[in-house]
């Protein structure tokens, strides 16, 4: 007798659940954000950000939220390469398992925690060294965001190198290479994959934060090229706007900032896939 | 000579990242402790009273730190069984596109910004408002929601990374002895992974914690007492400390927001080295 | 020992009660009544709310009231939806607002003031001086007679009715630059001044404390006497919104807000208060 209760089915039912779930958020997303796109008597992506005179464009956001990802990535990375680096030297072995440790750790600080010690540290020194600067700046958020990547990164490279350079390190060693030269000759240059990957994974953390801008960058809605200024990234903008709720139109540039945010994480997520896909197929290609 | 360079830069690297991280967590710990004692969470009311929710308590935040736990609880509650379900339906079941279809959600839903989810709150309870619930309000039960939301895929993943790394002969044994998909689950499979899972478990709590963009916008406040159920406004740590790092009327509360900041690090520093101790590689991986 | 600190435990406790039973008299209103209240709105109210709120529930264990800011565009927009039972707003409904069937009670005046670092040695401005320095034509406190510093500017966000009160009454609407740094409420304005040396902001007048340094504004030093006689002349009432006619417990407490306590506790908020029309 068999129960129509059957696990397959218990678990396919779950599983709906958390694919209705998603449907659902992008459908809300889609739903009220497409007709702010189509709408041209109040063109969302202008670069002017001022509701008061009936203008709600979030290109400037748009700017902010790539100038701080691209801007922590590259400080963020050759930090990431070098740690990894770090813990896989042969002659450090005991002070990597430690630094290792620590990266983990890392990973578990709350980000308010980032953002309330940068506004007492950070911020003031920034203010004080360079004059010009208000201390809430592009620079002071960047320089927190890369702290929140860098464990992301340095896990991502250290999973994949870890196991390459034990198996390469005595073959290596008989050949006469010093372990700095194994890391920087042998292994660094065939993780150009997985560093790509740690890198699309850094980026897509950076972007998507929310505290750490809207607590250091000095949310002013404006297109800047000096890493002195005040910029607002699409994240601080939602949580800026949201709990300071105006009206309609403003409200409606949310969800085109919402789906502009989605758009930018979902395209990251699928470069990351076909990433890490092409290196699965190429190691079964190696092992064959 | 780029060898050495290289050396340097791995060397300077690390002591770099050691003396920042040492700089900025020593500071908060530094105005942290000073701050830590009775007042700090139960403000000018008694410990006691406090506690058991006879006086409402002010200027303390014991009343984020139950907040913060409760949401945690509903928001693991309401994600466990669809997380795990996910995970072990992806571990075990036999390919097919919705399955791909599936994987390539799970991984999608992992990197949307948290602030994707508060969004979808606040939108869900105005759609409930016009059209089917005019009482629905922001509240705990919403932020719990979406935080649910937010860590399914890292029980999902956890889950399934635990069960693929099991070999493959103690499924398939199980299951030519007889027993049934759920029996083999149960008393072979998810005590094997068991823990794996709880390393999962244990991360998406620390990630639920520590998340303010979310509750920021579906319902934590900055002052509500103790929780009044699930439907009412809440407070939460990271929303306390946000608030009051912004936003400080007197050095006291400036104390306040530090020693709430020490606090959640503690919180969130045990919750994820007993999930590290937990998710270190199980025994019969050579 | 033990019963010696046990006595001296219920003689503080006791203590406690006292106040409590001088105050009972605008408190009676609330004996026997129940339920929750959520505030949300203009952040220049949160202190009296905050101050009400914990005499209310101190005194009836079974109200709830939680209280949250957000601007005054928020608390205007949550009440007309019916998400918060009181918003509040510093500046009058919009008829945007008011068509919504908004009740609007006023009950205190406030002014909204420049301010800046108390390590600032400028100690008056005038107006076009302001309106010149947020459109961005003068941006070096030197050319004012300070110090060889940047002008940091701070502003408020748009939902913020001390913004809306600041642009139109102190600015004269003049325009405004959009590389001013946005803080989100006042409170978050007066922390951000008082850090920094070479800042420069608006807030309610009832936030200014040691902290920042009000200069005066066309020789009227921006206190509570001149906002209440008039002199100061960026003045602004504090409004308590509700939806239709307020219910029981809601009625209680806007009552309370008028009643002597809440009068007191207005003015140690720094606000000047209003009696009931």
């Amino acid at each position: 007798m068999t129960s129509p209760i059957t696990t397959e089915r218990v678990l396919l039912a779950l599983v709906s659940i958390v694919f209705a779930l998603m449907m659902l958020l992008f459908g809300f997303l889609f739903w009220f954000a497409l007709p702010v796109f189509f709408n041209t008597e109040t063109p969302v992506l202008s670069l002017i950000w001022q509701p008061e005179q009936g203008q709600y464009g979030i290109l400037s956001m748009i700017a902010g939220s790539g100038l701080i990802g691209l801007m922590a990535l590259t400080l963020a990375f050759p930090v990431a390469v070098g740690i990894t680096g770090f813990c896989l030297f042969s002659r450090y072995q005991n002070i990597a398992s430690w630094i290792r440790r620590m990266i983990r750790l890392m990973a578990g600080i709350p980000t308010v925690v980032y953002g309330l010690a940068a506004v007492f540290l950070l911020v003031p020194l920034l203010r004080e060294t360079f004059r010009s600067c208000s201390g809430f700046c592009l620079l002071a958020a960047a320089v927190m965001v890369v702290l929140l990547i860098l464990p992301v990164m340095v896990m991502m490279l250290d999973t994949h190198c870890r196991p390459l350079e034990n198996q390469i390190r005595l073959a290596s060693a008989s050949m006469g290479f010093t372990d700095t030269q194994t890391v920087l000759y042998l292994v660094l240059p065939n993780s150009t994959k997985a560093m790509a990957t740690a890198a699309l994974l850094g980026f897509s953390r950076a972007i998507g934060d929310t505290i750490l801008p809207l607590m250091l960058a000095g949310n002013a809605p404006q297109l800047t090229d000096s890493v002195f200024d005040s910029v607002r990234t699409l994240t601080a903008h939602i949580g800026l706007v949201l709990a300071t709720e105006n009206g309609s139109a403003a409200y409606n540039s949310l969800f085109a900032a919402g789906l502009l945010l989605l758009a930018m994480s979902v395209t990251v997520t699928l470069l990351i896939r076909k990433m890490e896909h092409a290196q699965f197929n190429a190691r079964r290609g190696d092992a064959e | 000579m780029k060898a050495r360079l290289f050396h340097l830069w791995c060397l300077s690297c690390t002591t770099g990242l050691v003396v920042c991280l040492t700089f900025f967590i020593g500071f908060i710990i530094n105005r942290g402790v000073p701050a830590l004692s009775l007042s700090l969470f139960f403000g000018d009311a008694d410990p006691i009273k406090g506690l058991l929710g006879l006086e409402p308590i002010w200027d303390g935040i014991w009343p984020a730190c139950v907040g913060t736990m409760t949401v945690v609880a509903c928001a693991l509650s309401l994600a466990l069984l669809p997380g795990l379900a996910t995970g072990i339906w992806l571990a075990t079941s036999a390919a097919s596109r919705f399955k791909t279809i599936l994987a390539l959600c799970i991984d999608i839903l992992a990197g949307i910004p948290s602030i994707l989810m508060g969004l979808f709150g606040f939108t869900l309870i105005l759609f409930l408002r016009n059209w089917l619930l005019p009482s629905a309000n922001t509240c705990l039960l919403l932020s719990a929601l979406c935080l649910a939301m937010l860590i399914i895929p890292y029980l999902a993943v956890a889950t399934r990374t635990a069960l693929q790394a099991l070999p493959a002969s103690l499924e398939i044994t199980a299951l030519s002895l007889g027993m049934t998909r759920w029996q083999t689950l149960r008393v072979v499979l998810l005590p094997q992974a068991s823990k794996g899972i709880i390393g999962g478990i244990m991360l998406a709590m620390g990630r639920a914690a520590e998340d303010t963009a979310v509750i920021m916008l579906t319902g934590a406040v900055a002052n509500a007492g103790l929780p009044g159920g699930v439907f009412s406004r809440y407070e939460a740590l990271p929303f306390t400390i946000f608030y009051y790092s912004a936003q400080y009327q007197s050095n006291s509360e400036l104390q306040m927001a530090f020693g709430a900041a020490l606090t959640l690090l503690c919180l969130t520093a045990a919750i994820f080295s007993i999930a590290g101790l937990l998710q270190r590689t199980p025994p019969w991986r050579s | 020992m033990r019963l010696k600190s046990g006595f001296m435990r219920l003689l503080v406790c006791g203590l406690c009660f006292i106040p409590a039973i001088t105050q009972a008299s605008d408190l009676d209103s609330f004996k026997g009544l129940s339920g929750t209240i959520n505030i949300a709105g203009g952040t220049a109210h949160i202190p009296v709310m905050k101050q009400a709120a914990k005499a209310v529930m101190k005194d009836n264990s079974e109200i709830r009231i939680t209280i949250a800011g957000g601007g005054s565009g928020v608390g205007a927009q949550q009440v007309a939806k019916g998400l918060v039972e009181i918003g509040n707003t510093g500046r009058p409904l919009k008829p945007s607002e008011a068509k919504h069937g908004l009740v609007s009670f006023p009950f205190a005046i406030d002014g909204v003031a420049v301010i800046i670092n108390p390590a600032n040695p400028i100690h008056a401005l005038t107006q076009q001086q302001v309106a010149d320095i947020y459109a961005g034509k003068i941006t070096n406190w030197q050319s004012l007679g300070g110090d060889d510093r940047s002008i940091n500017i701070f502003t408020r966000d748009e939902a913020s009715g001390t913004r809306a009160v600041f642009v139109k009454k102190l600015l004269r609407n003049s325009p405004m630059v959009n590389h001013a740094n946005v803080v989100p409420s006042n409170g978050a304005m007066k922390t951000a001044i008082a850090r920094d040396p070479g800042a420069l902001g608006y807030s309610s007048v009832g936030y200014i404390d040691n902290t920042v340094k009000a200069p005066a504004l066309d020789n009227v030093q921006p206190t509570n006497d001149a906002c209440a006689s008039g002199e100061y002349p960026i003045v602004r009432k504090l409004y308590m919104n509700t939806k239709g006619e307020p219910q029981e417990l809601v009625r209680e407490f806007i009552d309370f807000i008028y009643s002597p306590q809440g009068a007191e506790y207005i003015r140690a908020s720094g606000y000047i208060p209003v009696s009931n029309q």
